[in-house]
Formats: structure tokens, sequence, C-alpha cells
């Protein structure tokens, strides 16, 4: 049958004979599409050119037959964000626009309905590392870190490794899986009698002072030779397991301007005089605002497994010996420079600040209750216990089984590690002994392992339960959603509703909002941009002399630590507060603690917490864009980057998928030296568009990333730039060594208005990142909010969205547009949609 | 060196020249020099090894890591350059900071010009991760895929009680494109590297602690029943999948039948006897802070591996380009007084410590294949058996990914001949996997194609 496409070229009809038969809306093709493919698009990508690996020429006129249809939805796509034809092209009306995103439109959603067509993907996928460290911990009753003794998962920029591609599993990560849990159940399972406690106290004298301090107290102060002032306690003893308690005994001498004394205590590795890091774990921050008369106890507690120690050899004993160093000081921070150098503003004001410690005190293990909870829960009492081990090890068995595969574990698979323990119980010593080692075994089965929601023997509401707690707390169920599921009221929608609230009103979910955050923004490597210390001589947190200048102190959070905090608690802020998804581009609010308020110019933020801050216009920032987590991760530490944050605009809050450059391009590299002399970038974009190769990605690239150059590589407002080729004046510490001596200092090497107006594609001229926003608030709201609904639904079944998964995002986009997106109820959305059901659900097939 | 960082018990050496190790011990011992004893008819082991340096390499005679040719047809070269010399060809000069390889010169072949294309998108600090694999994790590959050693290794398993000895300084596998080892077994299945000294030792020489062998038999035999109910449980799992996630699932299954195998291996080889090797002189208890010494003894153990025949592949990354949260980035420091992070000498290239940095790596280096160049096996030495692959995946500049700075040495009786510095500029592009389809031939692993090959380094072989 002759299709008569013959404004197509002659070897398309060939094609077009191939297809099946006439479609009902082949008519519409051949009405409004291929017209428009043939007037419009095949010069670009026809039988000559086929950019960006699109032919429409090769696009069959039927999408019945289920074929390219992704090809068909990115087509569908860029006509929607308009960014095809390119502007200097012929351009169509928009009813001619219209008329073909209707028809695909239409298209795709025949061909979705019929459910049939189906292509099953892979949803088994084993546990990421940080939902194997929640579920272990949740399934033991205390917090076990394991993360470090695993492979890293890999990590792909703007999506989420929780699928079944990137979720891989290798004989040496099994082997690792098991050492792991023996290790766990070592700790879970404690022996009969009670284990040696190990108590350390030190006492500090409110007196012998030295520089006016007594040697209880602790100041603010930094200094360049000796650090921070710490209150110490060495910790060592044989290899142990257990619940610790730290205890002290504290309280602030606090000056004018002050109502509280930020005092982080951390632990782990003996520090040695080294100037790097050494492994270790933050215990607690107590915030002290009681006056030394009357001192106050404040504890912490966790697990002694996951501080890191340092291994040593008693000499006379000739055994091994786990040291492990706790150090309390002040964390406060209010951006001040430090030079580390004597006389400077901070240290007059600093030395006063004092945190007052009568005594601290490490014990562990704690064996108030022996054994603990921790154990009893696994190896309950009951009389079967020494009446029929057989059915006690059935019984203990079934019960753990049942939670850790996060639901009833049937006869048959119980029975198994019933044949394992027979088979372990003769080989060592213990009744306990060989409990630990089959319950290990049970951590390394596939039920365990794995998300088995694709189990076909897995019950639906259990899948759900599931579903529900992977994606809200990153780990395994709790009783109450097993009970719901146990009882089959996870289909209810109201049930549903209540729960996802439930679960997001719970601190467990902190670990979705971090976990899903750092994934989606992409924000981890602002972390480990070399900023440049000549343009940016106080950003970090000491600068002292030579190689090391501007190293950030160690044992101490940096402004790049609270700037990620600042990113995963904003998007933490929208869902508590139930805000709309558009607020990712502007806010009303930000989340800030002193020390970053200070870097953004907003005033009145004291200590160290962080929090939402009501802002204004005036303090050019609001919303993700202008994140120091982003700017950062997103420049060069000398120079904003333009592309990268034009990329990272597209990806992540248009949604779009930006291709890396062809590697056979000239770069316009992150680590060329043009670069970093280049202060003008625009001119040098303007000269790389030329290049014919280059324009086609950069002219729908760098238009989005202009408006950033406001925002220097630091992650501030500064719409200012130095002067190609003037001589930098040194940072001078007694000149410049205040926060506004400082600002003076910038403001003397900053002197040309920078460039940041970008004619986007498509549509006006913007100048700078208010009509930036505005701009996409205005015209991209569409793609904002169902960037945020795709991510998020991405995220919570746990693989990558296709065409087929257009309409279910379209649906929860229509449920929640009246009310713009609010972004609780759209998680709650996702929650009762059928594809999230669906994917909780067994395929039966 | 004063003294040996080795040390065979000569008691034991006596009493295991009973037992079935066909081995070269002879020059293991202090005061000995003759040629050990083969047992007739068995043939001389073929053994790779592959050592990554990372950072890349001094090289301020040329751009993108080759030494500029000069209009009279002769190469810029300069005395700290890490190429022995300008001009390709047969090697005549050692320059400073190649100096510790002079008396090597019959035994090394330099490589330029060559690389995987593969690396060019992963950016300055990863491309060490595909160093031995090639795969193109930028485009087409979602996770790295095997590495050469590990084909050698699988291709050859069960001759050797480990199929191979993975090492690094910083031990673990590291992330995606952060990568700690230089061994893959496949598409995500990284193999993390041991980097304690202690472990490795114990692992080599003494793995069954104080158990005695048949209380080792017995818990492996409990093992092996173990992961048999293990599987079981696994395929009552596997069986109610669909067909796409029981693809999925396999990986698992396989994993658990790797383990089993290993466990049969272990047990199999219980009943061979352990060499004999004590740790005098061997200082296992050395740290970062000492990196010198810590970086030969780990070549140390490498070469005792070879020596009993405990493996015949290993590898080595000796540094990773993402070291910043462990001691070796003040390694340039610890080791030169460098005063800054080591990572910096690649950055900043200050003349006066960038090439001392190379020296220092490849006296290192050259420890190790001495050591195997003096230890007499069957006609000739443990390096005529043993195919060393040393380099980096950068440059001269840390941040490019283009004309790797490598060198192959050993593997005479592989069929390979050395003394050239090879130059492969001109024309097409020769990918790096093309030399390794030579070398894995070389081992007798049946290969016509590798990651990006498109024909093989024959060239670098005897005719």
């Amino acid at each position: 049958m002759n299709l008569r496409v013959s404004h197509l070229s002659v070897c398309l009809a060939a094609l077009f004979c191939a297809a099946q038969s006439l479609g009902a809306d082949l008519a519409g093709y051949q009405k409004s599409v291929a017209p428009f493919f043939k007037t419009y698009c095949v010069k670009c990508h026809g039988p000559e050119k086929s950019k960006g690996g699109i032919a429409v020429h090769t696009l069959g006129g039927d999408l019945s037959a289920g074929q390219e249809l992704e090809k068909w939805e990115s087509v569908l796509e860029m006509l929607g964000m308009g960014e095809m034809p390119p502007s200097d092209e012929r351009q169509p009306t928009k009813a001619e626009v219209l008329a073909v995103r209707d028809w695909i439109e239409a298209g795709l959603r025949d061909y979705v309905k019929k459910a049939s067509a189906v292509k099953s993907e892979p949803q088994t996928r084993r546990l990421t590392n940080v939902e194997y460290e929640n579920t272990l911990s949740d399934l033991l009753g205390f917090e076990f870190a394991v993360i470090g003794d695993l492979p890293e998962d890999p990590e792909h920029h703007y999506h989420f490794n929780n699928t079944a591609e990137l979720m891989r599993i290798g004989p040496e990560q099994l082997d690792r899986y098991l050492e792991i849990a023996r290790r766990a159940m070592r700790s879970a399972i404690v022996d009969a009698e009670k284990p040696q406690v190990i108590k350390v106290r030190e006492r500090f004298q409110p007196s012998g002072s030295h520089s006016g301090q007594a040697k209880d107290e602790f100041s603010a102060l930094i200094s360049k030779f000796n650090g921070s002032q710490t209150a110490k306690l060495m910790v060592s003893g044989p290899p142990l397991t257990g619940e610790f308690r730290f205890r002290m005994s504290a309280s602030a001498l606090l000056v004018p301007g002050f109502d509280e004394i930020p005092f982080e205590t951390f632990m782990g590795m003996p520090i040695d005089g080294d100037h790097t890091e050494k492994p270790h774990r933050i215990l607690g921050t107590a915030y002290l605002s009681n006056s030394p008369d009357e001192p106050k106890v404040y504890e912490f507690r966790g697990r002694i497994e996951n501080i890191p120690y340092s291994t040593a050899t008693d000499k006379k004993t000739g055994a091994t010996v786990h040291r492990r160093e706790l150090q309390s000081q002040i964390i406060f921070d209010n951006g001040e420079p430090n030079s580390g150098n004597g006389f400077s503003h901070y240290q007059r004001q600093f030395s006063l600040l004092r945190a007052v410690v009568n005594w601290i005190e490490f014990e562990v293990p704690v064996v108030d209750v022996w054994p603990p909870k921790h154990h009893t829960d696994i190896l309950f009492e009951s009389p079967l216990r020494n009446t029929n081990e057989a059915a006690y090890v059935r019984a203990v068995l079934e019960r753990f089984m049942s939670r850790a595969y996060r639901r009833p574990a049937s006869g048959a698979e119980v029975e198994r590690f019933v044949k394992a323990y027979a088979l372990i119980r003769p080989t060592v010593p213990t009744f306990e002994e060989a409990m630990r080692e089959t319950l290990a075994l049970v951590l390394v089965a596939p039920r365990f392992l794995y998300h088995t929601e694709s189990d076909r023997e897995m019950d639906e509401h259990y899948a759900m339960a599931s579903r529900l707690s992977y994606f809200l707390w990153t780990s395994m169920p709790d009783r109450e959603l097993l009970d719901l599921a146990a009882r089959k009221k996870l289909g209810d929608p109201a049930v549903i509703e209540q729960q996802v609230l439930r679960l997001l009103a719970d601190e467990k979910s902190q670990r979705f909002v971090k976990n899903f955050t750092l994934q989606w923004m992409s924000i981890k490597k602002s972390l480990t941009v070399p900023i440049n210390n000549d343009l940016y001589p106080h950003f970090l947190k000491l600068r002292r002399a030579g190689e090391v200048a501007g190293t950030e102190f160690p044992y101490r959070p940096s402004i790049r630590k609270y700037m990620m905090e600042e990113t995963i608690g904003f998007v933490g802020e929208l869902i508590r507060q139930n805000k709309s998804a558009l607020s990712v581009v502007n806010s009303d609010f930000a989340y800030l603690n002193e020390r970053l308020a200070a870097h953004y110019g907003v005033e009145g933020v004291k200590g160290m917490r962080m929090r939402p801050v009501p802002i204004k216009q005036e303090h050019n920032i609001g919303g993700l864009l202008t994140h120091g987590s982003v700017l950062i991760g997103n420049g060069t530490g000398t120079a904003p980057h333009p592309i990268y944050r034009a990329v990272w605009l597209r990806e992540a809050i248009l949604g779009d998928s930006v291709a890396p450059p062809p590697s056979d391009i000239p770069a316009l590299s992150d680590s060329g030296e043009s670069l970093e002399k280049a202060l003008s970038i625009a001119q040098l974009l303007a000269k790389h568009r030329t290049v014919e190769s280059c324009n086609d990605c950069h002219f729908r690239l760098d238009p989005w990333g202009l408006p950033f150059e406001q925002y220097n590589a630091i992650g501030k407002f500064q719409p200012k730039v130095p002067k190609d080729g003037a001589r930098i004046a040194p940072f001078n510490d007694t000149q410049h060594g205040d926060l506004k001596g400082y600002q003076k200092y910038l403001d003397t090497i900053q002197t040309i208005e920078v460039n940041a107006k970008s004619r986007v594609p498509h549509g006006p001229e913007v100048n700078g990142m208010h009509e930036l926003k505005a701009y996409l608030l205005k015209e991209h709201k569409t793609h904002i909010a169902e960037n945020v609904i795709r991510r998020l639904l991405a995220y919570g079944i746990g693989r990558s969205l296709t065409y087929r998964d257009r309409f279910a995002v379209k649906e929860i986009f229509s449920q929640n547009e009246k009310k713009h997106f609010l972004m609780r109820d759209v998680i709650v959305s996702i929650c009762r949609s059928d594809v999230f059901k669906e994917s909780a659900a067994n395929p039966k097939k | 060196m004063k003294q040996k960082s080795w040390h065979l018990n000569r008691r034991d050496f006596l009493k295991g020249a009973g037992v079935a190790l066909a081995l070269p011990y002879l020059n293991a011992m202090e005061c000995m020099a003759k040629a050990a004893p083969r047992t007739a008819g068995k043939p001389l082991p073929k053994r790779f090894m592959g050592i990554y340096i990372s950072y890349g390499v001094y090289q301020p005679d040329g751009p993108n890591g080759i030494p500029q040719k000069k209009p009279d047809g002769t190469y810029q070269h300069h005395d700290w350059s890490w190429w022995p010399q300008g001009a390709p060809g047969a090697i005549t000069s050692f320059n400073k900071s190649s100096e510790p390889f002079r008396e090597l010169k019959d035994n090394v072949t330099y490589l330029r010009g060559l690389d995987h294309k593969s690396g060019y998108k992963l950016g300055g600090h990863s491309s060490g991760d595909v160093f031995l694999t090639g795969a193109n994790m930028g485009e087409t590959e979602s996770a790295n895929n095997i590495s050469i050693d590990q084909l050698m290794a699988s291709h050859h398993s069960g001759q050797t009680r480990h199929s191979s000895l993975v090492i690094g300084t910083e031990g673990g596998t590291g992330s995606y494109l952060k990568t700690k080892t230089m061994s893959h077994r496949g598409p995500g299945k990284a193999i993390p590297s041991m980097h304690k000294p202690q472990e490795i030792f114990s692992r080599l020489f003494n793995p069954y602690g104080d158990k005695g062998v048949e209380q080792v038999r017995a818990g492996l035999k409990r093992d092996a029943s173990l992961l048999d109910l293990l599987l079981d449980d696994s395929k009552s799992f596997h069986r109610l999948l669909g067909v796409e996630d029981q693809r999925k699932m396999d990986e698992y299954l396989e994993s658990v039948r790797e383990i089993e195998k290993r466990v049969e291996s272990t047990s199999m080889w219980t009943h061979t006897p352990l060499p004999n090797m004590d740790t005098k002189g061997l200082n296992l208890e050395v740290n970062h802070k000492m990196p010198r010494e810590y970086i030969r003894v780990m070549y140390d153990l490498a070469y005792l591996a070879f020596l009993t025949d405990q493996t015949r592949f290993a590898t080595f990354m000796t540094e990773s380009e993402n070291s910043q949260d462990s001691e070796l980035w003040n390694y340039a420091n610890y080791a030169l007084g460098y005063k800054g992070a080591t990572h910096d000498i690649a950055h900043k290239r200050p003349a006066d410590f960038s090439g001392q940095w190379d020296l220092w790596r490849n006296e290192n280096h050259a420890y190790f294949l001495k050591r195997l160049a003096s230890t007499k096996e069957g006609d000739g030495t443990m390096l005529d058996n043993t195919l060393v692959f040393y380099g980096s995946a950068h440059p001269h500049n840390s941040h490019s990914g283009v004309n790797y700075p490598l060198q192959l040495a050993g593997g005479r009786n592989m069929g390979f001949k050395h003394g050239q510095l090879h130059e492969f500029v001109d024309g097409k592009k020769v990918p790096l996997s093309n030399l390794f389809v030579t070398m894995l031939q070389a081992m007798e692993v049946p290969t016509e194609k590798f990651a990006d090959s498109t024909g093989t380094l024959n060239q670098l072989l005897r005719a």
C-alpha cells in the first residue's frame, strides 16, 4: 500500500510501506505533521544531516507500531520548550506547533493505553549503600555505620542511583556484605556475661590560668599555631562493641551580642599533631547558654563501632588496643576574617567568648540493662528456649526474617535457615555464636539485599509498605506500616495519604530529603572545587601563609558544608511547610545560619543553627539558583562558569537532558588557562559560537548561563568584576581584617559592571538573575513544576521515566496545578498514583 | 638499602625443598646466588603486573606529553623530562629522572602517544579509572569493564592459590570516576585493592591464622554447604521474577557461585603447603608517613607473591587522582620536603620538584624491576617471565587525558624485545588497547579485540 508521502523523499515512502495498517490518525500526520517536518525540520534533521541524532524522515507516521517513541517524545519536548526550530530559522506559527504536538501526544497516549505493549524493565535492584545502612540500622535497633566499608555506589549527575541499571552486584560486594553482616550480628547479639566497662573522666580546673584564661575555659578563638581550643579525652582499650555515653558538665561565658555557644564534640583516630583531618565522627553539638553558676550536664550517645580508631599493641600484654580521641570545641563562626595573625578584630572579640567545662566523661558499653534491648528483640525470652531449642530457633528466625524481608517469611524460607543453623551449631562453641552466624546469612539473602516488590509472591500491601518507606525514609517499613499491610489497608488512598504525612513528619524523612536533594542537585562537587585565594582571600576559614594558604580549618564545619546543608534544608522546608514547587526558582525565605547570612549579606541572623529566614529582594538570593553550593559547584573557583551553570539550570530545574560536548571539538575547558584569564566569558563564548558545530549546542545553552554571571565563583552576588589586566592589590590583614574592611577590599578589586544580559532562546532579553527568574516563572512554570514531579516520581519508583510515564506525570501535574504544586501534596499524589502502585505491585507476568 | 626487606627462613626453605614447590627460592635467600632447581618439565610461569602512578609526569619538552620536533629533525629534550631521551628509536641515554632504569636498559621499552580515547570525557581526575580497562564510561558504558589483568587471571585460573593480587596505597574500590583500584572483574565489579602490608602478608602467607589445616578444611566444607543453602534460597526468589528481573538477579547468583568456587579452590589449595615466610626484615607496620618504605614493602610483597607462585597477576595503584582524604596527599612532602600537596606538583609543575618527584617514583619502580631481574629463574630471570606495565593516564598536565607516559618492562620469554622508545604520533591515533591485545596474546589469552582496539602492537615483539 502506498502511503502517499511524496512530499518526503522517495526512499522514505519505501520505509513507510513497511509500516502497519493505516492508523486512524495517519490523516492527521499527513495533514499537519509531515508538512511541518518538511518545512521546518528536515533541513537539519533529515537525510542530509541528523543533528542531535534526530532524523524526522525516519520517524514513521504511525505511533501505534511503538517504534522510536523515545524520539517522538524528544521531538515533543523540543517543540514544547520552544527550542526548535532555532531562532535564526524560519519559524512556524503557534497553531502549527500545537497541531503537531497534539498529534504526537495523542499517538503516545493511545499507545501507552494498550498496556499489553508495555515493555517490562527490570525493577529488581539491590539496596543502595545508603538504603542498606539505614535498613540494617533500623532492623537491628541501633545506628550501624557501614558505608565506608562498602564499594562506593556509582553517581550520575542529575540522576538517581536507585535504579536496576546502576545497582549491580559482584562477588566482592557480596563478600563485603557477609563481612558486615557478621560484624553486625556480633554487635546485635551479646554474650551472656556483662562485658568489662571502660570509663574515662577528665576534670578541668577553674584555675591555673594562662593568658588570662583558666584551664576549664575554651575560647572561640582559632589560633594560627594551636588551632581550636578543645577539651580532650583519650579512650583506649580492647576492641569492643556497644553503646557509649558521653557526658559533659558545661556552661558558657557569653559576651554582649551572643545568646548561646555551639559546642561540638567529635571523636575518632588520635590526632597526633597532624594538620590533616583524621577519620572521625561528630557526637553532637551542645548549645550552651547557661552561666557557670549553673553548670548543666549534656549527654550524647552512640555506638562505639561507628567511631574510627587506630590500633596499637599493648607493650606489656601484646594485646591489640583500640585508641580513640575525643575533643569538644566551639564552632561559632560569624564569617569575620581570621588571618590567624594576632590583633585582628576577630581575635579581640572571640578570645572572650568561652565555653566552661567542669568535666567530661566517656563510658562504654552502657550496661544499665543487660542484655540490651537490641539483643532481646532478636533472642527474646521464651520458655521454648530451654525446652525445645529447634522450635525456639525456628521462632527466632521467623520473627527476624519477617522484619528483614519486610514481609512475613514463609515456612519454606525459614526452614532453609533452620538447616543452616543445624550445619553451623556443631562448629561453634555457643548458641549465641551459632545464631549470629545464621542470622548473618539471612542478611546476605537476596530478599534482604534486594528490593523485592516485583517478586510475584509479594503481597501488594507489603510491596506498598516498602515502596513508601524506601521513598520517604530511605529504609525499611516500620511496625505501623507492616501492620497496615497485614491488615490489607494500604490500597486505600486515605490511608496512603495519612501514612505519607506520618512518614514525612518523622525525623527519618531527613534521610530522604538529603539523599534525594544531593543527587538531584548534583552539588557534592562544590566541596572540592579549589577556590582561588588570591581573589577570595577570606572565603575559607583560616588563611595561613605559604602553600596551605586558605585551607579549611581541620575538624571544623566549613562554609561549604553549611552550603550543602542550606540546599538540603531548603528542599526540606519546601516539603515541611508544603510550599509550592515553583519555589525552587524563587522563594521568600532562605535556609541559613549566621555564617551563611554573613556570606550572602543578610543581616540579623544569629547563631549557628540552620533555619528558614525571611529574605527581601535586595538580598539577591531566593530559590535554588543562587545557592552557594550550586554556584561554587558550577564555577571554577576563580570565575563563574556560565556553561556549567546553564547545564545545571536546564538539567536540575527545567528537566532537560543536556548532551556532553563531543570529544573532537575545541574545549572551552574548566582548566584551560584561557578561561582563568578571560574575565569576560561572554566574549569567549560569543567567539565559540561562531563555529557551527559549537553553535548547534551553545545557542541553546549559553543564554541560560549568562545571567548567572552576577554571582561570583564563591557564590556571592557580585555584579562587578575586576578590570581585565589590572593589577590586583594584595589583601592586607590590618586594613581588611574585618567584614567591612574585607568588603572594601573586594570593592577596590571589582570595578567593572558585569555583563549579565542575554537573549533566552525564543524569549526576551533578560538582564541578570532577577529578570531570569521572573521570565522562568512566567514562561516555564510548566517545565519547572513538571520537572519537580518527574524527579520525585523517578526517585520514588526507582527507575528512569520513559515516554510511558508521560501521562502519569501529566495526571499528577493536573491534580496539583490549581494549588500551585504544593510539595507535600505532590508527594501524596505520587504515592497514590497508579504508576507508584504498579511499581510497587508484582507484575504478574 | 642496608637490609633486604624480605627474608626467607632458611630452615623452612630446606624443609620446603622437599615439597613440591617448583620455585626459584634460592635467589630469595640472602646468601645464595645459584639458580633454584626446577621441577623438570614444568613450563615457566607467565606473569603480568600493572602499576599506576597518578597526576601525570614532568614533560616540559613539548605540549601534550610529546617532545617537540625541531626544524632540524632533532627533538626538544629537558634534563628532567620523564622520557629518557627526546628522539624515538633505540634508547641511548637516560636522563635525570629515568636514571634508575639505566641498568635495565635492555629490559625496558618506552611508549609515547598512546592513550584510551574513552578516558577523554571522564575529566581530569578520572581517566585513571579506565587505565587497564579502556572502558567507555563517558559514553556507552554505565560502569567500568574488565581489566586486562583480570582477563588474564580468569583465563589462567586455578594455576595458583590466588588468581590475582590487587594492591594499592589507599585501599578499597573507590567510586565511579574516583577509583582506588586498577582491577575490575567486569561492569560494576571493581575488586577492592588491599593497602595494609600486614593484611596482604597474612593473606598470602598465613591465610589460616591460628587454625590448623584440618580445622580450616572443615570450616570451608561447612561454608560450602551454607552457600548451597543460600543458592537454593536465591533460586527460589529468582523463580518468582519476570524475565528482565531474572536477568538482573543472575548477577547475584553468579556472585554466590563465584564465592563457592573460591571456597572450593581455597579448600583444594589447603592440600598444598604454604610457602613458609617469616616477616623478619619486612616492615609490615610501615605507614604512609614513610612513603619510600611503604611503597617498597608493597612492591616486595608483590615480588614475594610472584616468587612463591602464590599468584601470577597483580596490579598496584601507587597513587590515585582522588587522594584528598588520605596521607597520600602529602607524599611529596614526606618524600621530598615539597611544601604542598602531591597533586599541586602536577598543577604548578615547580621546576625543582617535578622531575625529582618522577625520579622518586622511578627509583621505587626500578627497585622492583631490579629485584625481578636479579632473581634467576630457568635460564633467565624472573623479569623475563614477568611483563610489567607502568604509567599514568595523564601526561604533563594532570587534567589532560591524551598521550599517556608508559613504560613496558620484562616479559622477554613472552616474546617482548626492549631498548626502544616507540612513538605513535603521526597519522591515525593508535589506541592503547592495541598494546593490550598484544599483551593478552602474549599471555596466551586468545584475543582479537579489546575495548576500542583496531589491531595489535606486535612490533614490540621479537620477529
